[in-house]
């Protein structure tokens, strides 16, 4: 990479500093709660998208251990995506019973909690009550729907916001990266895998590995020989959030089944293709080795989108030495068989480079808590690592959290 | 014994009970669950007969495979799980310095194909 070497990402953008990074922040239970008061329960957070809720009555529900909660977010019969705490109005039981570990989709007419069977229509409203004639006179039924949890759209993406009064709306939040990333085919892009697990280490510990590419060479050694040797391109550090071109020379050559599922489908990084349906801010400089491009929209959540593919890692806090992890990866749907086969090969290629990348980041959490690097040392390709902890910094700082 | 694999593809016949997995988490159990010597004999068998096979499957609408069609293509999707092992790992069955591929879980792996 000897063409990195000049620094320029600390010339770019020489108010971040070149400092080392205290480490404190990814092990300290003290540090976690105030990004949790101040950051993940104040800021716009990514649900999924509203394709996941085809009609009137579908819902969505996520866990959020760190706000012990649980969004619902439901499809109602005038077409409008709302989300609301999953609690009963009655006595705060659960309404939606949670099964297994992550999240629950379905479709209801009706939301029943089974403790006293108080019933929500698909707009939140309280419609059903048990012999409603034993509650108080003061009692207001139209008061006591399901508690709203702010929720807005971009992009078709569905976001929410754990504040009862959010300081800004979405649009505001998202500002330039919500520009930046407008107008890509998402929603045609539907031929998804999704693969999720629970990490012994700090969130941040993940999102930081997933946020530059000085790694590839060594952690990707494996499944991506040869790739991604020209680093970040085209950084952009915008408002909370941040995003970079990932580069790379393509490989001289493929062995015969990476050759021919590439050949048959769009699904693979390692596959260069002209670009086509790429947003005009994408590539700006129209640089060849352009492969794909990589955000961090704060505080949790990682969008790449290239030619025909978009993919997103998302890490939610369970504690300061736990997470969820999510990798989410999506295609074009295939039109034939021989394309589906090709996808396959696409899913296990990307799915193997998970697992490479996700192998570092408990060893990386049990290091840290030694103590014995109280700071980490930064490289200049790792701008969007550095740029996240100033932002984070920015946000522990306020008082009260606005 | 009834064959499991459409009459033209006899030769590879004896690869199908094993592994002709329908599912993404039975394909990646087999791959967990055998050696480096197998899954490279199992990748040299099926390389020669892979477009053969795709193009089989392509006589066929997207997922409305027969049923020993259905398993030929199962074929083909376990050949792909396994093909990264063998062409970029030295026919490691697992994926070298990786997280516990048995805490992955994908939310499609139950899935027909």
């Amino acid at each position: 990479m000897n063409t990195l070497l000049d620094r320029r990402w600390a010339k770019t953008y020489p108010w971040l500093g070149e400092s080392p990074v205290p480490t404190e922040p990814c092990v300290s239970p003290a540090i976690y709660q105030e990004e949790i008061d101040k950051v993940f329960k104040k800021v716009w957070l990514c649900m999924g998208r509203v394709e996941e809720l085809p009609e009137a009555g579908s819902f969505k529900l996520k866990r959020l251990d760190f706000a012990s909660t649980s969004a619902l977010i439901i499809r109602g019969r005038d077409g409008v995506i709302r989300a609301f705490h999953n609690t009963c109005s009655h006595r705060g039981n659960t309404v939606v019973v949670p099964e297994g570990e992550w999240d629950n989709f379905g479709r209801k007419n009706g939301f029943t909690c089974r403790f006293h069977a108080w019933t929500y229509n698909d707009q939140g409203e309280l419609t059903g009550i048990q012999e409603p004639q034993g509650l108080p006179l003061c009692f207001e039924r139209s008061e006591n729907g399901l508690t709203p949890i702010a929720c807005d759209l971009w992009e078709g993406f569905m976001f929410i916001n754990l504040d009862p009064h959010p300081s800004v709306g979405l649009t505001e939040f998202l500002g330039d990266i919500g520009r930046h990333f407008a107008g890509f085919p998402y929603h045609s892009l539907t031929h998804n895998f999704t693969y999720h697990t629970v990490l012994n280490c700090n969130w941040k510990i993940g999102v930081d590995a997933f946020a530059e590419a000085y790694h590839v060479t060594t952690i990707h050694a494996g499944s991506f020989p040869g790739t991604f040797s020209t680093g970040l391109q085209m950084v952009k550090l915008l408002g909370d959030h941040r995003t970079t071109a990932v580069c790379f020379d393509p490989p001289r050559s493929s062995p015969p089944v990476a050759r021919l599922a590439q050949a048959k489908a769009r699904g693979s990084l390692v596959n260069k293709v002209h670009e086509t349906t790429l947003p005009p801010t994408m590539n700006d400089e129209k640089r060849e080795d352009y492969a794909f491009e990589l955000s961090v929209i704060f505080p949790n959540w990682l969008l790449h989108i290239t030619e025909g593919i978009w993919f997103t890692h998302q890490f939610w806090p369970m504690g300061h030495d736990k997470c969820l992890w999510e990798g989410k990866y999506y295609v074009a749907p295939p039109q034939t068989n021989s394309e589906r086969w090709a996808l396959e090969h696409a899913m296990v290629l990307q799915r193997n480079a998970w697992l490479e990348d996700t192998a570092t980041m408990e060893g990386t959490f049990y290091s840290l808590r030694s103590g014995a690097k109280p700071h980490m040392q930064l490289h200049d390709e790792e701008v969007l690592v550095r740029h996240g902890y100033h932002v984070l910094d920015k946000y522990l700082n306020k008082k009260d959290g606005k | 014994m009834a064959s499991l694999l459409p009459d033209e593809f006899v030769q590879i016949e004896s690869w199908a009970a094993d592994w002709a997995q329908p599912t993404q988490n039975q394909r990646w159990d087999k791959r967990l669950s055998s050696t480096n010597v197998e899954i490279t004999e199992f990748y040299h068998a099926i390389l020669p007969w892979l477009e053969r096979i795709l193009a089989h499957a392509d006589e066929f609408p997207l997922g409305k495979l027969p049923e020993r069609s259905a398993r030929l293509f199962d074929l083909a999707l376990m050949h792909a799980e396994i093909a990264p092992n063998v062409e970029l790992y030295r026919g490691d069955p697992n994926v070298p310095h990786s997280f516990e591929e048995r805490r992955f879980i994908a939310v499609h792996g139950s899935d027909r194909h």
